[in-house]
């Protein structure tokens, strides 16, 4: 009896360990789906994460590379804006280059010609020179009308003594007469002579003066023209800054 | 072909640097007595007369200079220089009075030049219309109520010549400082 009651025994407690056991399956079971299910659930949300990642990240890689293609478009375009601008600027320098040689070239030449001033002083010195010989022939002219002068006495003393000598002075005295007439128009042509000595030292006087502050004149442009040069050729020579 | 503007214009540039130039100093009494020209002399006048021209590209100014050959007009020029002759003053004042003239003509005609002076018998003078001018002004200047001469402004023009030029009344500035 005992030993029934025991396997009995045994047998429930078999059977409650069974039970037990299958309880303590079922429920290891249910964690087990039950962590499985948060695991897919965790799963399922870092893979939507990740793809929206992956989604965000080609984006933004798409919107780099088209980027990288505008950028690379703008490159070309400015590389090619720098080679027309430097090609203008070639060209500009080489104007520049010409420009100064021009404002040399003026430069030179005005230099050249301030060298008129010699010819103007030449010109000068042959108004002097002229003037020089007028006053002679005024010297002289006037030595000719002191002379002239003194025939027109002799001759009119001359006449006087004729007359007095009468009869045999007549002859005598139509000489005198003569002479005196020879003296009379020396004396006009004389005074005209020193007319026109006057009248050409007025006129050559003023024309010389008028060539030699002409000459002043073209100098001063001269000079003016070579400053002007010189200050076109040192601002095409400055460096841009 | 000198309008009367041009005209007018010559004889203030002409009385402003007779004004500043003629006299031994500007705040001197200066009066013009205009006179017919060519023609008789103020008597005591020297017979030699200093011709200076200014010359520009449409015209040229001959400017003649007859100083008088008197004691008065000696005494107020030898006052700048004892050993200088009335010849020799007479040559540099004349320069600088063609000078200041060349000076108010610069702001109006940019190319000009000026001759230097040379002496002539005042005979010549009778010749001036051989230079076939068109403007002549001939004025007896007293100089301080003593000095006197005979200045010929003569034009030759060849071409239509109008301007008008400002000149300062140096009686009004001379030697007196404005403050504004």
């Amino acid at each position: 009896m005992s030993v029934l009651a025991l396997a009995v025994a045994l047998l429930f407690a078999a059977l409650a360990a069974i039970v037990a056991h299958r309880r303590a399956t079922r429920r290891a079971l249910r964690l087990q789906d039950e962590a499985l299910a948060r695991l897919a659930q965790t799963h399922a949300e870092e893979k939507a994460r990740c793809d929206a990642s992956v989604a965000a990240h080609e984006a933004r890689a798409s919107g780099a590379s088209a980027e990288i293609q505008r950028l690379a478009d703008a490159l070309a375009s400015e590389s090619e804006n720098l080679a027309q601008a430097n090609a203008a600027l070639g060209e500009t320098r080489a104007r520049q280059d010409d420009l100064l040689a021009h404002a040399k070239r003026i430069e030179g030449e005005s230099a050249r010609l301030k060298a008129f001033s010699a010819t103007f002083e030449r010109w000068h010195e042959q108004m002097i020179s002229l003037m020089a010989q007028n006053h002679d022939m005024h010297r002289k002219n006037q030595e000719l009308a002191r002379i002239v002068n003194h025939v027109l006495m002799v001759s009119l003393n001359a006449s006087i003594e004729a007359a007095r000598a009468g009869a045999a002075g007549r002859g005598f005295s139509i000489v005198a007469g003569e002479v005196r007439s020879l003296a009379t128009r020396s004396q006009e042509l004389s005074k005209s002579y020193r007319d026109s000595l006057d009248r050409n030292d007025l006129v050559t006087t003023a024309t010389f003066q008028d060539i030699q502050a002409g000459g002043k004149m073209i100098t001063a442009a001269l000079a003016s023209v070579e400053a002007l040069a010189r200050q076109f050729q040192s601002k095409l020579e400055r460096k841009p800054t | 072909m000198i309008s009367q503007a041009a005209k007018d214009s010559f004889e203030r540039i002409f009385f402003q640097a007779a004004r500043t130039r003629l006299t031994t100093d500007p705040a001197h009494a200066c009066e013009f007595v205009p006179a017919v020209s060519p023609g008789p002399a103020q008597p005591g006048v020297s017979d030699e007369v200093l011709v200076l021209t200014i010359a520009s590209i449409h015209f040229r100014i001959v400017l003649s200079l007859q100083f008088g050959d008197d004691e008065a007009t000696r005494d107020y020029y030898a006052s700048q220089g004892a050993d200088r002759t009335l010849r020799e003053a007479a040559m540099e004042i004349g320069n600088l009075c063609c000078g200041a003239i060349n000076q108010q003509l610069v702001e109006h005609f940019p190319d000009l030049g000026m001759s230097t002076p040379y002496a002539l018998s005042s005979d010549c003078l009778g010749y001036l219309d051989e230079l076939k001018p068109e403007y002549i002004a001939a004025y007896d200047v007293t100089l301080e109520y003593a000095a006197r001469l005979r200045a010929t402004l003569c034009v030759c023009a060849s071409a239509p010549l109008d301007f008008t030029a400002q000149v300062a009344d140096v009686h009004e500035s001379a030697g007196e400082l404005e403050l504004f």
